[in-house]
């Protein structure tokens, strides 16, 4: 059976035609963005000039401080011990948040049940369970792993939550139609699917936020780069501050573009 | 051809009534609803909004419980959803994060088919809707008409006996709307499935059914089952089609 869409084709194609070529509009942006970073320096110089370098130091002084920090090997292993409780507090973390998420925005007994728990526990910022970290874990990877992951496990609880939450109904009962019986087998091909923005959108702000615990988290001394800051904040060596400060914001920057990749491919079909 | 021998299905509904709880009171959606489809038949439910149209294809469906009343197909009451019922809505409700033959095949998936057989299936149920060639497209590459193919041929991977829709070509233009009607009464010929179609538009209705349930409203209720005895291709403009067309618009607007 022959049947003509050449018309309904030619309207799905007129999107495309649209839409401003990738290349040029991502260079227009990175000029932009250029702009923005040297008027930022530039201001940053100007206001060190009439400030002591307790203050605010210039940022050759900042430079200088980053290139003893990095020969004298201080930044690789400060980073080496940030990033061996940040990752297992992130990967923990997300994955009871994304879990606990999906669960109880699922199962409306689950979260019946859990409700006043749930909410009596959420507004403790993570750093007031410190005292459980360190007598529960130690001061250690282990206990400042723990601080990390509550932060990372309430961001992604609450956007897989909602995610799931949102689920369409009539995306559900088309699965019904179509022989899908099991709640688990309804979870897995369409709740996670469907909610599958909201939650990648939890990880990538978990992952920032967990990075910005690092520095929480190593307050009763675990090593890492928020100890650094710690310690050189109180020889009031801010040049040092702003280097380990500098190293935290380029390995969120790092983490946060190749997740940001990651999700883009993972999300092709919207 | 794309599907197995034709299986045909009889549906009775039977008694259906219809009360939700409101602040003052149960409100009544329907009324002591009957009629049976006979096995093969293309029947169309037409009725304004309020006859509660939609209601009762959700019970058919089994997507909703009805107050009183049973709806069966082939004798066994409908208690669910099921894989011998396909559904197509308005809105497509296609999987947006599969492709037009993830969409497909997502019912052969579920139930087990080997890949093999679920690719072969897949790729004659898009040569049945015009949709060869679209396989690797996502839904948002896609027009509504071209949707609501691919919802078309979703609800047939699963070789149902019984094709049940609701407004199935509301959101669509005029000319798309004509061509999919007469996409649906070819594929309707060659796979010989029952349909039972709900739209409010009336002229639809007498172009595609054999009969034509009139649904009236407050509550929704079966004003009079029209058998639409007319050749196809059915064209507006043949007087006959005509007759029909005044008669359940005066039925609706009685």
């Amino acid at each position: 059976m022959a049947i003509d869409v050449g018309e309904d084709v030619g309207r799905a194609t007129e999107d495309e035609e649209t839409s401003v070529p990738f290349v040029g509009w991502d260079l227009r942006r990175a000029r932009r963005g250029a702009v923005g970073i040297g008027a930022f320096v530039a201001l940053w110089w100007l206001a060190s000039l009439v400030q002591p370098a307790y203050v605010l130091p210039a940022p050759p002084a900042v430079a200088a401080a980053f290139y003893a920090e990095a020969v004298s090997g201080a930044i690789t292993s400060a980073l080496a011990s940030s990033v061996l409780h940040w990752i297992p507090g992130a990967v923990v973390g997300t994955g009871l948040g994304i879990l606990a998420g999906i669960v109880l925005g699922w199962s409306r007994l689950a979260d019946d049940v859990s409700a006043p728990v749930v909410r009596t526990l959420r507004p403790v910022p993570p750093l007031a369970l410190i005292g459980f970290a360190i007598a529960w874990f130690g001061i250690n990877h282990v206990g400042a792993a723990f601080i990390i992951a509550v932060g990372a496990f309430w961001i992604n609880f609450y956007a897989t939550y909602g995610g799931v939450e949102g689920v369409s109904e009539d995306l559900l009962d088309v699965a019904r139609s179509l022989d899908v019986r099991s709640d688990r087998e309804l979870v897995r091909s369409v709740v996670i699917p469907a909610a599958s923005p909201e939650i990648l959108t939890g990880v990538r702000t978990g992952i920032g936020r967990c990075w910005m615990l690092v520095v929480a988290s190593e307050i009763f001394g675990v090593p890492g780069i928020g100890r650094e800051i710690l310690r050189a904040s109180n020889n009031l060596q801010v040049d040092v501050v702003i280097t380990y400060i500098l190293v935290l914001s380029v390995m969120f920057l790092l983490v946060d573009t190749a997740f940001r990749a990651v999700q883009r491919r993972v999300l092709a079909w919207r | 051809m794309a599907v197995d021998e034709p299986e045909l299905a009889r549906v009775v509904v039977d008694g259906v009534s219809k009360r939700y709880p409101g602040t003052n009171g149960p409100v009544r959606a329907l009324a002591d609803v009957s009629f049976t489809v006979d096995p093969g038949e293309f029947i169309c439910v037409v009725g304004p909004s309020g006859s509660g149209k939609t209601t009762l294809f959700r019970i058919i469906a089994g997507l909703e419980e009805a107050t009183e009343g049973t709806v069966s197909l082939d004798g066994e009451p409908i208690e669910g959803p099921d894989a011998d019922l396909g559904i197509v809505f308005q809105e497509y409700h296609l999987f947006p994060w599969r492709t037009v033959a993830g969409n497909v095949g997502f019912g052969p998936e579920k139930r087990g088919v080997p890949a093999d057989e679920r690719d072969r299936r897949v790729g004659d149920l898009l040569d049945l809707v015009g949709l060869d060639g679209f396989a690797d497209s996502y839904p948002r590459d896609l027009s509504g008409g071209m949707k609501q193919r691919v919802a078309l041929a979703r609800a047939l991977a699963l070789d149902p006996t019984l094709l049940l829709m609701d407004e199935p070509f509301g959101a669509l233009d005029a000319q798309t709307k004509a061509m999919l009607q007469d996409e649906l009464l070819d594929i309707w010929s060659e796979t010989g499935k029952t349909i039972l179609f709900v739209t409010h538009d009336v002229e639809e209705a007498v172009r595609l059914a054999d009969r034509v349930v009139v649904m009236g409203i407050e509550p929704g209720h079966v004003r009079e089952v029209v058998d639409v005895d007319l050749d196809r291709p059915r064209t507006r403009s043949d007087e006959a089609f005509g007759r029909y067309y005044e008669r359940i618009l005066d039925l609706i607007e009685a």
